[in-house]
């Protein structure tokens, strides 16, 4: 029963982690219908630069974050107004193409900066253990969940009550409407694109004081957010959660009780049994278009 | 038709000949890896160009026939021709079997769903040591008689020419598969689904044939590869692979027959040039990838099509 207990803890961290890291796949694909496949290499630009600042230069780590945030929008705003523009309304393969070849492109100019070994954002948070009943649990871990929790929650509350968020849900459910109505939908899909690469970035940061931030991790953590965003739908904030947990939690119990070793292929397993029955995931909605 | 009938012979011709003009060790290395290249964009443009879905999880019956070859060889001593048909029959199976759950899907779905297939497959690879000795991968494959006579340079002529033959028939196959009834129906479905449902074809099925057609040519290809460098590892699952795909058969132009095949040689070149470059070559093919999205969609062959098409049309109101 402890090591149940134990299992489901780390099941639910793992997968607010998982959560984390997914939200900027789902938030692009959801306003934006676009599949970034260069999600894992924002994530891994944003853990290194991480790295760099609190490590190298010796940043605080919230003054860091602030920075990895900022450079990743930037950086995810001139992605959509250079490359991502040129291909928009011509379908789904140009996209995705486009950012097969991004994802190339910063992986391997990653490794080249900064060569394959692996660095760590140095974390103000104590790796101290914290005895909760049976369960044990780091106590840098739980703040990481506190933090990702208030991220999703500041980016759910920016897309449903802000002047941004609304002009965001209009762009995407009618674009032409918007901008008769005087959105200036250029920026806003600009903007959609530099929040998901901002908060792949901000994931990438914070789950390498945890974990390794890494110049080769982007291919890993790209499928794994792709998993997550699968088993909750595609485009669905609290599918996306719920995907998390569910990864998190299944990851958390296969290797506890079964086999380590094969703890990899639960997640595509998972996703081909959820495409054969429900094909748009737990909280999508089913939107076949001609 | 004719005109990429015509390419595809002088071409042929050319590779029949090119050995007695080059005939150094490096020069007919390279000529392999192109012949493994063509066979590998040919299978992936199958499916890119004709079906319209992007598998990124093409590498799996690459996978599949490398590892169906080096565990025939090893294990129960197959003789080479035996061990090369059954590697593309194999993959074809797997072909049959992922195709039938892949095919469902569209758009983002499939191209997630056959990359998590390959990424299973590498894992189980990886992970399953009785049978494909993990990590460490399988050596010692047994070369056929015919590859180890005579010295250096002539194994090599003599892996050139079987390339040049398994290259040849892949071409052919998918040239009487694309021009046949099937193929013309994959083109309408890839054109516009709607009306070639309204006439009778089944997306599905004619997705299916094309699927397990280009798994066979990719599995035939893995054979080949192991055989010629007699390892396997989990590598071959890898995304290494999928990105030169992806390169030949974009620059190449997809949807037509020449396309990926020069894009293979393109490519293969380009990455011995490269080689200099190291690391940097990948960074670099990044980029060759975006910049042929962006200035040039329908790659080299669409860009050639297009003019020659222009050309014949221009001629022939003039007449």
């Amino acid at each position: 029963m402890d090591l149940f207990l134990q299992l489901l803890a780390n099941g639910l961290v793992i997968g607010t982690f998982y959560a984390l890291s997914a939200l900027g796949l789902t938030l692009v694909f959801g306003l934006m219908r676009v599949v970034n496949f260069a999600h894992g290499e924002l994530y891994v630009v944003g853990g290194l630069l991480g790295w760099a600042f609190t490590d190298l230069v010796g940043f605080n780590f919230f003054l860091t974050l602030a920075i990895v945030i900022f450079s990743l929008a930037v950086g995810g705003y001139l992605i959509d107004r250079l490359l991502m523009e040129r291909v928009r309304g011509q379908g789904e393969e140009p996209t995705i193409l486009l950012t097969i070849g991004l994802s190339i492109f910063l992986t391997n100019t990653a490794l080249l900066v900064v060569g394959t070994a692996p660095q760590k954002v140095l974390s103000p948070f104590a790796s101290k253990p914290l005895f909760l009943g049976p369960v044990v649990i780091t106590q840098s871990r739980l703040v990481l969940v506190a933090i990702s929790a208030a991220l999703i929650l500041a980016v759910h509350l920016l897309i449903q009550r802000t002047t941004l968020g609304r002009s965001m849900r209009a762009t995407f459910q009618d674009s032409m409407a918007a901008q008769l109505s005087g959105i200036r939908t250029a920026h806003v899909y600009g903007f959609t694109f530099a929040l998901g690469a901002a908060l792949a970035g901000a994931a990438g940061m914070l789950l390498g004081s945890i974990y390794v931030a890494q110049a080769t991790i982007g291919d890993v953590v790209s499928l794994k957010a792709f998993v997550v965003v699968i088993l909750g739908g595609m485009g669905s904030f609290a599918g996306a959660i719920v995907g998390g947990l569910i990864l998190g939690i299944s990851e958390a119990f296969w290797g506890g009780y079964m086999s380590t070793g094969l703890v990899d292929a639960i997640g595509f397993g998972l996703v081909i049994a959820m495409l054969l029955v429900r094909p748009y995931g737990l909280f999508g909605k089913q939107a076949e278009r001609a | 038709m004719i005109f990429e009938r015509n390419c595809l012979l002088g071409m042929l011709a050319a590779a029949l000949v090119a050995p007695l003009l080059l005939s150094n060790q490096y020069a007919l290395h390279i000529g392999v890896l192109i012949m493994f290249s063509v066979m590998l964009a040919t299978s992936f443009n199958l499916i890119v160009g004709y079906v319209g879905e992007f598998p990124l999880g093409h590498t799996a019956f690459l996978g599949v026939g490398a590892y169906t070859a080096a565990l025939l060889s090893t294990r129960f001593n197959t003789p080479f021709h035996l061990a090369a048909l059954a590697a593309p029959l194999v993959a074809a199976l797997f072909g049959l079997i992922i195709g039938g759950i892949t095919l469902r899907l569209r758009g983002p779905f499939f191209v997630i769903v056959t990359l998590c297939f390959a990424e299973v497959l590498r894992l189980i690879a990886n992970n399953w040591i009785d049978l494909t000795n993990g990590p460490m991968g399988i050596s010692g494959i047994v070369k056929p008689a015919w590859a180890i006579a005579g010295d250096v340079l002539q194994q090599k002529i003599a892996y050139y020419y079987v390339g040049l033959l398994l290259a040849s028939v892949s071409l052919f196959v998918s040239y009487r598969f694309v021009y046949s009834n099937i193929g013309r129906a994959a083109v309408a479905v890839r054109e516009n689904r709607l009306v070639a449902q309204s006439v009778g074809i089944s997306p599905f099925h004619l997705g299916l044939v094309t699927f397990v057609l280009a798994a066979g040519i990719a599995g035939l290809a893995g054979g080949f590869y192991a055989n010629y460098v007699s390892f396997v590892g989990p590598e071959v699952f890898g995304f290494s692979f999928m990105i030169t795909m992806i390169i030949m058969v974009l620059a190449g132009g997809k949807g037509t027959l020449v396309g990926p095949v020069v894009g293979a040689i393109i490519v293969v070149l380009l990455e011995e040039y490269l080689r200099d470059f190291k690391e940097l070559r990948f960074s670099i093919f990044g980029l060759i990838v975006m910049a042929v999205v962006l200035f040039l969609p329908r790659g080299i062959m669409g860009f050639i099509v297009r003019r020659h098409e222009i050309y014949v049309r221009g001629a022939s109101t003039n007449a």
